[in-house]
């Protein structure tokens, strides 16, 4: 079994490189254990802190369980609410997660498809969506972000707007990061246009997006990966980033943002687990999650070695 | 050449003096709060945070002293006219900040301009039947009948010029929009605003044509609101401020061991309750009821009482700074009811059994508005408030925004529930039932903060009676009728009396006064 597992990581280059690449497993390592605490996040969680009838205000402000006033039912304390710090963090991590993951879905797809059509047909279409992109590009995706907010806040009914709060905040993030698929996907697939594979494909007569998605896609997917995963982390901060500014998800709803935001109302006053925590959980998250980005950059870069 | 030279040597020599003086004189204060003034028109928007700001700049003919009593400003003496008037004999040899002279006519005008359809303060003059010019500087304000708190009714009635006024197309106030007169002043107060950029600063110099002596040694006033509370302390400890009025409860243990800072602390005569939409047809927030409102069932309105539990709201998210609150008006105001203080005991089992009652066992949803920037711990009030109403079938659907958007909201409807807090201007039981408790009538000035629409014949009966009565068993008889009324219909849920703490550097001398208005002219910078 683990002569095979050895095998199979010395054949394959990437696995190689990842276990000779200590930096690189402990990010792995953190990420997993983040990722996958959010994914079972309403087994792990002693409490579920979306039911706010189970909420009791007495036991608000509660320290970790190991100083002199803490309680064991809450292991690193509770949030000015009487919700426990923990499930909210694990169920905090998965709608930032969520909405990264939906987010980086969105702009990777636009981002990707916009960035082949204009690298493959070049030409008008490639000057205008790459006029747009400059344009987006000169925006930072904060306030592009809380651009389509302030839009979606104005045209969804009243009632609707905090059930749609996630598809407004994919939508925000996604349209402020489809720029680096664009053009990074244009650039290759304009090396790509002239290989001969291409040219063998055109003079059989295949469709354009045939060729496209799949022949080109397939021998560029390196630094998509790449950008994948170095922009799942912006999107997990943008999404903490509007959430903190009270734009993101609604109030009642923990998300990694919110709760930092909450926390940094009693960071004057000794409450220090309120903030540390999720803060804490936040960088974890996304420095690990930049390592691995970089990692990849690295290894699927023959350059870079 | 040498003329020119020796000029403009003595030009720099006079600016190096003044800047050398400004360094050893000036006396530049700094200070924060959560709400910017919304507007710098003082009849457009009758909320605390205006009127406090304004009453640096502009004056009443009476204003309110350290203790809260009523002192002579513009005007120098009252006195009853007959029985159903007062005259008011105005001090000479005032000028407002532009330099024109101050006369009848500009009270006159102020009045008419506050008591227009466009004022949001027309209310304090729904007694005034009319006002005569008697010469330049005497004014008569007749009533419609016996009124012995007019001239404590009118002390944030502040006056305006009518030539800059009129000659600037600001004669009527703007609430929603904007005129000349929203972000620039022209009153006859110790304090001229300088500068104005709404939402970020707002600087203030002392008027030199003052009438009266400032007891404040500060040059320069620059007021910055700040809506994040831990920015706010941020601020104040770094030095970069030198005041800020609230800081968050939980900090002052903290605060109060630091030197260098003193905390200052009182009871504000605000009630903090929660209101409710008594005449819309349909919930307008929620997810599983259409076309009825359950608010309009006063079983439900109780059950929602009951639900609340204020002492742990003040124990907690009030830090126990707070008094419970029975009725609209805190025990420190004239006309208080003791004979109606007992509150509704906190019972959700009996809230539980009121909702089944009155067939919303399974519970329902609704909007709950709520402000971030406006009340003490405001936002935190409401989640709580929302995890108490959730545990008896009362989902609320919490929307915080910061006030800027809150008072538009509920202008326009846009609520099931939502939190308000209200300080009489007058100290007495009479102001909330004038502005919340009577039904909406902007003909005759009345209701005007009464967003839910609240309406009993009997309560519209008596406030009249309240305003003219001048005996005090009988008047309080009439008071004790009226709360036990909107206790009895649940009007609305009074929860706590909120608590005044301001803190500042501790070289800083001040007054608080109760209804938290922060007044400039007594701030002494040592």
């Amino acid at each position: 079994m683990i002569n095979a597992w050895l095998r199979w990581s010395r054949e394959n280059e990437l696995a190689y490189l990842f276990f000779r690449n200590p930096v690189a497993i402990v990010a792995a390592i953190i990420a997993i254990l983040c990722i996958g605490g959010a994914v079972l996040s309403p087994w792990l969680a002693a409490t579920d802190p979306y039911d706010i009838a189970s909420l009791d205000i007495m036991d608000s402000l509660i320290p970790p369980a190991w100083s002199e006033s803490g309680d064991a039912r809450f292991f690193i304390g509770t949030d000015d609410q009487g919700r426990d710090l923990l499930s909210a963090i694990l169920y905090g991590t998965r709608l930032s997660l969520l909405v990264g993951f939906l987010a980086i879905t969105f702009a990777s797809v636009l981002g990707v498809t916009v960035g082949l059509m204009a690298g493959y047909f070049g030409g008008r279409f490639d000057a205008i969506m790459m006029r747009i992109a400059d344009i987006q590009l000169s925006l930072p995706a904060i306030l592009t972000a809380l651009l389509v907010d302030g839009i979606a806040k104005g045209l969804l009914p009243r009632g609707q707007h905090d059930n749609l709060m996630i598809v407004v905040l994919t939508v925000a993030i996604g349209l402020s990061l489809w720029v680096n698929f664009a053009r990074t996907v244009r650039a290759t697939t304009f090396v790509e246009r002239n290989k001969e594979y291409v040219q063998s494909c055109e003079i059989m007569g295949m469709h354009p997006f045939r060729i496209m998605f799949t022949h080109i896609l397939p021998n560029i997917m390196g630094p998509i990966l790449v950008i994948l995963t170095v922009d799942l982390a912006v999107a997990v901060l943008l999404e903490a980033t509007l959430s903190f500014l009270g734009v993101g998800v609604p109030a009642n709803q923990p998300s990694l943002g919110t709760l930092i935001r909450i926390g940094t109302e009693y960071m004057f006053s000794g409450e220090w687990w309120i903030v540390i925590f999720p803060s804490a959980m936040l960088i974890l998250m996304i420095i690990s999650i930049n390592v691995l980005g970089d990692f990849l950059r690295d290894a699927l870069n023959p350059r870079m070695r | 050449m040498t003329v020119i030279f020796r000029r403009s040597l003595s030009v720099g020599f006079a600016a190096l003096w003044l800047t050398a003086s400004g360094v050893t004189q000036a006396e530049t204060f700094k200070w924060a709060g959560t709400t910017d003034p919304q507007t710098m028109d003082p009849h457009a928007t009758n909320s605390a945070p205006v009127l406090g700001f304004l009453n640096n700049v502009y004056e009443g003919l009476v204003r309110r002293n350290k203790e809260m009593k009523i002192e002579p400003a513009l005007a120098e003496s009252w006195e009853q006219i007959g029985s159903d008037g007062w005259r008011f004999n105005l001090r000479e040899g005032v000028t407002f900040h532009d330099g024109s002279a101050f006369t009848a006519d500009d009270v006159l005008f102020s009045y008419e301009r506050a008591s227009s359809e466009d004022s949001d303060v027309r209310s304090w003059f729904a007694p005034v039947d009319s006002v005569a010019v008697v010469d330049d500087y005497t004014i008569d304000f007749l009533t419609k009948a016996p009124n012995p708190l007019f001239p404590d009714s009118i002390a944030n009635f502040m006056i305006m010029d009518r030539d800059w006024t009129t000659s600037n197309e600001a004669a009527r106030p703007s609430r929603e929009a904007e005129n000349f007169a929203t972000r620039n002043t022209n009153g006859t107060g110790a304090f001229t605003v300088t500068s104005r950029d709404p939402g970020v600063k707002t600087t203030l110099q002392p008027f030199d044509g003052w009438w009266d002596t400032l007891e404040s040694n500060i040059t320069e006033a620059v007021f910055t609101p700040i809506g994040e509370s831990a920015t706010g302390m941020a601020a104040l400890l770094s030095g970069e401020i030198d005041f800020i009025s609230p800081i968050p409860l939980q900090d002052v243990p903290r605060m109060k061991e630091r030197d260098g800072f003193t905390v200052h602390e009182g009871v504000e005569a605000r009630v903090l309750m929660f209101g409710f939409a008594h005449q819309a047809d349909s919930l307008k927030f929620s997810d599983d009821l259409t076309g009825e409102n359950p608010f309009k069932d006063v079983r439900v309105r109780q059950a929602a009482y009951q639900a609340i539990n204020v002492d742990a709201l003040i124990d907690k998210v009030m830090r126990g700074s707070a008094q419970p609150a029975s009725q609209l008006v805190s025990s420190a105001m004239k006309g208080y009811s003791e004979a109606k203080s007992e509150r509704l005991a906190y019972d959700p089992d009996a809230a539980m059994q009121l909702m089944k009652d009155a067939g919303y066992e399974d519970g329902f949803s609704f909007g709950l508005q709520c402000p971030n920037d406006r009340y003490i711990n405001d936002e935190a009030i409401c989640k709580a408030a929302a995890s108490m109403f959730a545990k008896v079938g009362l989902n609320a659907k919490l929307t915080a925004m910061p006030v800027r958007n809150y008072w538009p909201e509920l202008r326009e409807d846009n609520f099931d529930m939502y939190l308000l807090g209200w300080s009489p201007g007058t100290f007495d039981a009479e102001h909330p039932i004038r502005f919340l408790a009577h039904t909406p009538n902007s003909e005759k000035k009345l209701g005007s903060w009464n967003f839910g629409d609240y309406s009993n014949a009997r309560v519209d009966e008596l406030l009249p009676m309240i305003q003219t009565e001048l005996d005090e068993d009988t008047r309080q008889a009439m008071i004790d009728e009226t709360t036990e009324l909107l206790q009895q219909e649940i009007a609305y849920i009074p929860m706590y009396v909120q608590p005044l703490i301001w803190a500042s550097k501790d070289t800083i001398e001040l007054t608080q006064r109760t209804d938290n208005f922060f007044i400039l002219r007594w701030v002494t910078v040592n």
